[in-house]
């Protein structure tokens, strides 16, 4: 027995000490910015390495304010949890500004607005009306902000009839709409346009002008005062040339807007941002 | 590139997540062995004040769906303390499948015949070394084919760790689908056979082993 116990604590011991060397401790002086890696062109894994234009934004951002940034891949439900529990640090895939999210998490000054997009099977006679009523049954994403909108203004609605279909990921839901079970695909504007580069089989028939302001997120009352420095680090790299560039390089088809973007009143500290000066 | 194309030049990166699962099932397997022979004996051979909350965890661990495990040892126990994904995931499936093993052992442990114990004590044995040197080597011997089962399922399991931010073959596979836009049904199935190769493979060696230390006398499966 006591034999026993010895080699199940060298065992136990051995463990830990495998679990040590894991990565994904963060020390006191890093920071955890967590992504959702299967969300191109703001976030993904190729060759085993993290790209795209919010991952190289936010080593360019990490670099010029100073600070240590390790990313973590979480899948997109998890990643508002994991901030308002502090289990990362701030998040940086591209993140819709909402009301909602808003009381567990602060936003950044928004580096993006998007807009909504409507698409359909490549030979579909859908329009932007029929593909959302007439009993269409529309494909989304579930919790996007999208979902939340048909599901307000559409499927709620009494004199419209339309139903929508929750999915995990977008691929899924572009997959479902080839097999026939969804006549149209609600996603963000640039989703869409990445999917019409990849696949021919499905078209945008419609642009509807959401503008979703898109942000950086920290945890809840700043308790690492990141804010003031990611909102410096964003104008910096916009006013340095360096976000058109890292957008062009994923994003060529994707337009440069104004930064910082639509800052809807109803988040409060976009009165007054911390770290830049609005005023001119 | 076609597909297949793709799943070949990121072979490297499916097996890398291969990989991971096998370093997960192997700790969470060995957590589950310590903790599954210590429920074991416990419920057998222990006193009821140690029985009650034995039964208890063990009952909780086989009960609760291994994803709701999943997270409440990585987010609630990342209130105290910033446990590491793949710890988290260790601790989880570990403690689930120590329920289950245990259940195994239990088995096993009671399918030694009485009389050996009796044995035992009669040439002046006590009760715990004859537990530790008569009972349960034999047990072990005799678990080792309902246990090819248990390595089987938590392999399987391992896929459900990315919730909790461990990169292994099912994620690696979502980082495929979601570049690609699309072929998640290749992409998908390509990962299943590696899944199946590892677990027939896994199978063989436990299927060998079970002859080699099979007990003497004992019936077994031809």
């Amino acid at each position: 027995m006591k034999r026993m116990l010895r080699s199940a604590s060298t065992v136990l011991a051995g463990l830990a000490a495998v679990a040590a060397l894991l990565p994904g401790v963060a020390s006191a002086e890093t920071y955890t910015a967590g992504i959702e890696a299967s969300f191109p062109p703001w976030a993904y894994v190729e060759n085993g390495e993290k790209k795209g234009i919010a991952v190289d934004a936010m080593r360019w951002i990490a670099k010029d304010q100073g600070i240590d940034v390790n990313f973590k891949d979480l899948p997109w439900p998890s990643l508002v949890p994991a901030l308002g529990q502090g289990r990362i640090d701030l998040l940086v895939t591209g993140l819709d500004v909402t009301r909602e999210r808003d009381k567990v998490v602060d936003y950044s000054i928004p580096w993006y607005v998007n807009n909504d997009a409507l698409m359909v099977p490549k030979d579909s006679d859908l329009n932007v009306v029929t593909a959302l009523s007439n009993g269409a049954t529309i494909g989304i994403q579930s919790g996007s902000t999208q979902y939340l909108w048909a599901k307000k203004n559409l499927v709620d609605n009494p004199d419209i009839d339309a139903t929508i279909k929750g999915y995990d990921s977008s691929v899924t839901a572009v997959e479902d709409m080839e097999a026939g079970r969804v006549d149209s695909f609600m996603v963000d504007e640039l989703t869409a346009t990445e999917f019409a580069s990849k696949r021919d089989d499905i078209k945008t028939i419609a642009i509807m002008m959401a503008e979703r302001p898109m942000a950086l997120a920290v945890t809840d009352g700043d308790p690492h005062h990141l804010l003031a420095k990611l909102n410096k680090g964003i104008m910096n790299m916009v006013d340095s040339g360096n976000w058109r560039r890292i957008v062009k390089k994923y994003a060529p088809y994707m337009p440069i807007k104004n930064v910082p973007g639509y800052m809807p009143p109803y988040i409060d500290h976009y009165k007054n941002p911390p770290g830049i000066d609005l005023s001119n | 590139m076609s597909i297949y194309g793709v799943l070949l030049d990121q072979l490297p990166y499916l097996l890398q997540g291969l990989g991971i699962a096998v370093l997960l099932l192997m700790a969470l397997l060995v957590v589950g062995l310590v903790l599954g022979l210590f429920f074991a004996l416990v419920e057998i051979y222990g006193p009821l004040w140690a029985r009650l909350p034995v039964y208890a965890l063990e009952r909780f661990a086989r009960g609760v769906p291994a994803i709701i495990l999943l997270f409440l040892f990585y987010y609630g126990i990342g209130n105290v303390y910033a446990i590491p994904s793949f710890a988290a995931a260790v601790a989880a499936l570990g403690l689930r499948s120590g329920g289950y093993q245990s259940q195994i052992f239990r088995g096993a442990i009671q399918s030694v015949p009485y009389g050996q114990m009796l044995a035992a004590r009669a040439i002046g044995m006590g009760r715990m070394g004859a537990v530790a040197y008569i009972i349960v080597p034999q047990a072990l011997r005799h678990a080792i084919g309902p246990w090819s089962n248990e390595f089987s399922a938590e392999f399987k399991d391992t896929s459900l760790a990315y919730v909790i931010g461990v990169i292994e073959l099912t994620r690696q596979a979502h980082y495929i689908i979601s570049n690609q836009h699309g072929h998640t049904l290749p992409v998908l199935l390509f990962a299943a056979v590696l899944y199946f190769v590892v677990n027939r493979f896994g199978n063989s060696l436990l299927y060998r082993l079970e002859d080699r230390l099979e007990v003497p006398g004992f019936e077994r499966r031809s």
